[in-house]
């Protein structure tokens, strides 16, 4: 991460807000996959029944909470991992 | 024998951004491998409540523990499957 001069950062920067958007639709169709597949099993009508899109609006809600809390253990994992690296000796630059 | 790193090829710009997009890339897939293998663990795909309950929730905490677990665990037993296998004395190492 180190030893990048000002017109590198600016040019990650621009890269990884290309990355973001593609992440964020990964998650987005990903999210879409599973609370279709957890929710709708019933195609005797062609419009979501009540029971189904409460289904989903619950699904989604439950998987923002969980993807927040594994977020949080996953922070914490690799703050460790930084932290046990620079105590290895530096690693390669 | 190298003096002030004279022996060591400079990186281009190029190759310093693509290893830290690499980086973020490695790290973005793990992410979301532990979503999805601890939410099918831990969380029931009924969606009853819109909540995760306590015992989820441990699970999910515990779920990633492991998972690291597991990943540190496959890395360590591959590299030693790949040194006992291959050409001894070649190791990874860059440049030397």
């Amino acid at each position: 991460m180190d030893g990048l001069t000002a017109a590198e950062t600016r040019e990650l920067e621009q890269r990884m807000q290309k990355q973001q958007m593609k992440v964020f639709f990964g998650l987005f169709s990903n999210l879409v996959d599973h609370c279709f597949m957890s929710c709708i099993d019933d195609f005797t009508s062609k419009s979501l029944t009540g029971r189904e899109s409460g289904c989903v609006a619950r699904c989604v809600q439950k998987h923002m909470a969980l993807s927040q809390r594994l977020s949080e253990r996953f922070q914490e994992y690799n703050a460790q991992m930084t932290q046990q690296q620079q105590q290895q000796g530096g690693g390669f630059r | 024998m190298s003096f002030l790193g004279f022996g060591r090829p400079q990186p281009t710009s190029e190759e310093k951004i693509s290893a830290v997009q690499a980086e973020m890339k490695v790290l973005t897939q793990m992410h979301d491998r532990l979503t999805k293998a601890c939410a099918k663990k831990c969380v029931p795909n009924d969606y009853r409540e819109s909540e995760l309950n306590k015992g989820e929730s441990v699970c999910l905490d515990r779920c990633a523990a492991k998972f690291f677990d597991v990943h540190m665990k496959v890395s360590e037993l591959l590299q030693q499957e790949m040194q006992s296998k291959g050409a001894g004395g070649g190791g990874f190492g860059f440049g030397g």
